[in-house]
């Protein structure tokens, strides 16, 4: 009756205030926050790099809170985009820096000026390079990697290798001892190579004068269809397929290799230098301090005397995205992150500095200066607006999973995926 | 106060309350027939904001280019049907549809024959077995999703893997490092397992259920006349059923169609071409190539799809209650 209308009216209006309060709860006033998207290899890596950051953030913005998020790099990309369309991005932001271009070119950060950050003068060009769009700074160079090949320097030593290879005959010979001795276990792999480290099966290209796109004319061509990378990669898969009993299906991060080599299950493997102590790192390979001493590096010899097999040149930046809340928060933030206390942190690490003022910071660290030798050569991906869309497709992962497994013939393969580079580095953005 | 609301069609029929003496306002018999409408209209408000307007959204998209640059503006560039004719044109999308087709047929089917009979068995058992099975389905089905999926990640992972150790174990094979994702054949075959493991506790409890309404004396009739326990079941127990089936292979179908999760953690996130179901291919578009117009077209054909399957459930649903 009319009670109950009344009565009915009431609750369909305290639910809705309800209903919409839960969904406008998101809005609530916050006090003034910086929020930081960083990968997960920090996490593992250089936690100490980002208490340092935050500490002289703190002193600088007292009681201003810092939220770091770790992000993996597989779902980096989706979520971004995400947040740039909700217009929720967060304050700072690392990228790969191979994805910058696509993002710069969109409009995704705002253009800084070099002079207010630290080191600015003596940043890696390659790593500023790829900050710059149209003449203009957008992001901050964080660190670069080198690869170099991580190895039981005990096992090595059980087949008669005082020393490790610096020619690529001592390189295949060693494995041929390796797995001689010790294939009869069927976890053991001479040389443990992911199946879809694509970076590895690029580098040799690179060795062999291969290279994935050119430009010509305004268009790109994917050229891994070429007699020289074609022959590059034959030798890259008698090579994986001989020594390494790694999964051909994933890549270098399910699992890090340095779980594996841990666990004794690897000869050696082809590692960035932040994965030399996360051998030890208890989420990691969970190795006692006293296995380093069985351990030791070298920078991978090439088919060439007397030359490196070139390595990726892989880094990150730090951007601040257009739609940020708290643009000059997080430019704080990064000037803290990026100066001179937290990149000597980041070195020890074993990464490549932003900053050639923290060069040799590792030279004298016998474990890590082999990463530094081994970029004396390096290779960098094509500096295409549309090469992020290139990795996000998993052109390369693919193609090398199906000439690991014998799927399809090398020829097959690198036309295939040659084809697919062309069309997408020719898409209209 | 009566809590027993009449089926819509009912309540445009007669009002929902019984006419007491005192009541002479008309107004107050127009009011009590709109209660339940009243009511419903909070809820209703709630999901045309969380899905209605997504929905549209989407619809829109589907008719727009939006790539990253016109994400970054919030402004997409209207094409008219050029998104959907672009994928009709392209032959992946019609791998994955027959794809995603092939594996929801198989998936429910296993899911509702497993589940039939473990409802069955659900029926024979004492009461300590019984339980025990209920305790089982129940657990399988409370497990949030990611957390099963990881599990089983983990038990089926190349290096590390407890199946592959113990099928070499049994000596049932050679299983050392073997990749189960390396034949698309094998790595559907995880994919299915797991998705028809997480559906059949439902499957197996609504049936069950649903068995308790099969008249006893039918049954016992059935089986003294010497019908065998197939023919009990196909002539007794499936007409009482039916409604049921017909209500769980739907939802069953709507459900498995739209599978993503699965393949997406098996996979580390990054699953390769031969195995993308229609959700992964329409995030694939969406988010991995910034083509969030093309994305939105898959999307919009995948509801297509699944309309047609959910007006099957929909109007079985009426009849229910129609007949209740």
């Amino acid at each position: 009756m009319k009670l109950r209308i009344i009565a009915a009216v009431v609750l369909a209006a305290a639910l809705a205030t309800a209903a919409s309060t839960a969904t406008g709860g998101t809005k609530r006033a916050t006090a003034d926050k910086v929020t930081v998207w960083v990968m997960t290899d920090a996490q593992n890596g250089w936690p100490g790099a980002i208490s340092a950051a935050n500490a002289a953030f703190a002193k600088q913005h007292p009681g201003v809170d810092v939220d770091i998020q770790y992000q993996s790099w597989n779902s980096l990309l989706a979520k971004f985009d995400a947040a740039l369309a909700a217009n929720d991005a967060p304050d700072v932001i690392e990228l790969g820096n191979t994805m910058t271009t696509k993002y710069m070119a969109a409009g995704a950060f705002s253009a800084i000026k070099a002079k207010n950050y630290p080191n600015s003068s003596t940043w890696l060009s390659g790593l500023k390079a790829s900050c710059t769009y149209g003449g203009k700074l957008y992001c901050v160079p964080y660190y670069a990697g080198a690869r170099a090949v991580i190895y039981r320097k005990d096992l090595y030593g059980s087949v008669g290798v005082k020393s490790p290879p610096t020619t690529w005959g001592q390189f295949l010979a060693v494995n041929a001892k390796l797995k001689k001795k010790y294939g009869k276990n069927r976890n053991f792999s001479a040389f443990y190579q992911p199946g879809q480290n694509w970076y590895a099966a690029m580098s040799f290209v690179a060795d062999y004068g291969g290279q994935i796109a050119v430009q010509k004319g305004g268009k790109w061509k994917g050229t891994l269809d070429t007699p020289q990378a074609i022959k590059a990669l034959t030798v890259y898969k008698s090579m994986v397929r001989k020594y390494s009993r790694a999964s051909k299906t994933q890549d270098e991060a399910h699992p890090f290799p340095s779980i594996p080599f841990a666990k004794g299950r690897a000869g050696a493997f082809l590692g960035n230098g932040w994965e030399w102590p996360y051998v030890f790192d208890k989420t990691g390979g969970g190795a006692p301090k006293s296995f380093a001493k069985r351990m030791g590096a070298y920078p991978l010899p090439s088919h060439i005397k007397g030359r490196y097999t070139p390595t990726f040149l892989g880094g990150s930046i730090l951007g601040i995205p257009i739609s940020a809340k708290h643009k000059s928060l997080g430019a704080d933030w990064i000037k803290g992150f990026t100066g001179t206390a937290a990149e000597r942190q980041i070195a020890k690490a074993g990464n490549i500095p932003n900053t050639t003022k923290l060069a040799n910071v590792n030279k004298s660290n016998p474990a890590l200066a082999p990463f530094a030798n081994a970029a004396k050569y390096s290779w960098f991906i094509p500096t295409a607006l549309n090469w992020a869309n290139v990795e996000n497709a998993k052109v390369l992962k693919n193609m090398c999973t199906a000439i690991l497994t014998n799927k399809k013939s090398v020829r097959a393969a690198t036309q295939s995926a040659s084809k697919q580079i062309t069309k997408i580095l020719n898409a209209k953005p | 106060m009566s809590s027993r609301f009449p089926a819509p069609a009912a309540a445009a029929a007669e009002p929902a309350l019984p006419a007491r003496p005192r009541q002479r306002f008309r107004l107050s018999r127009i009011g009590a027939g709109a209660t339940p409408y009243v009511l419903l209209l909070p809820a209703t408000l709630v999901i045309a904001a969380v899905l209605g307007y997504p929905l549209y959204f989407m619809v829109r998209l589907s008719f727009e280019r939006y790539g990253l640059f016109q994400l970054i503006r919030h402004a997409g560039v209207w094409v008219g049907t050029q998104n959907y004719a672009s994928i009709f044109h392209d032959s992946t999308f019609w791998h994955v549809v027959l794809r995603t087709l092939a594996f929801t047929a198989v998936a429910v089917s296993l899911t509702m024959v497993i589940g039939t009979l473990i409802a069955l068995l659900m029926a024979q058992l004492g009461r300590g077995m019984s339980l025990l099975l209920n305790v089982g389905l129940i657990f399988v089905w409370a497990t949030p999703v990611v957390v099963a999926i990881d599990i089983w990640y983990w038990m089926v992972d190349f290096e590390f893997g407890v199946v592959n150790w113990l099928l070499t174990y049994l000596h049932l094979g050679d299983f050392n490092h073997h990749d189960w994702f390396a034949n698309a054949w094998t790595g559907w075959g995880i994919i299915t397992l797991l998705v028809v493991w997480g559906a059949i506790p439902f499957v197996a409890i609504t049936v069950y259920a649903a068995l308790t309404q099969v008249p006893r004396e039918l049954v016992e009739a059935a089986s003294i006349d010497g019908a065998h326990a197939w023919r009990v079941f196909r002539d007794v127990m499936v007409p009482v059923l039916k409604p049921i089936f017909i209500i769980l292979t739907s939802l069953s179908i709507i459900w498995d169609f739209q599978v993503f999760n699965q393949i997406w953690i098996l996979r580390d996130e990054q699953p390769s071409p031969e195995y993308w179901s229609m959700a992964v291919y329409a995030y694939h578009t969406s988010f991995q190539t910034s083509e969030y117009g093309l994305g939105s077209a898959i999307a919009i054909v995948m509801v297509a799809i699944m309309l047609v399957v959910s007006f099957v459930y929909i109007r079985q649903m009426v009849k229910i209650g129609e007949a209740a």
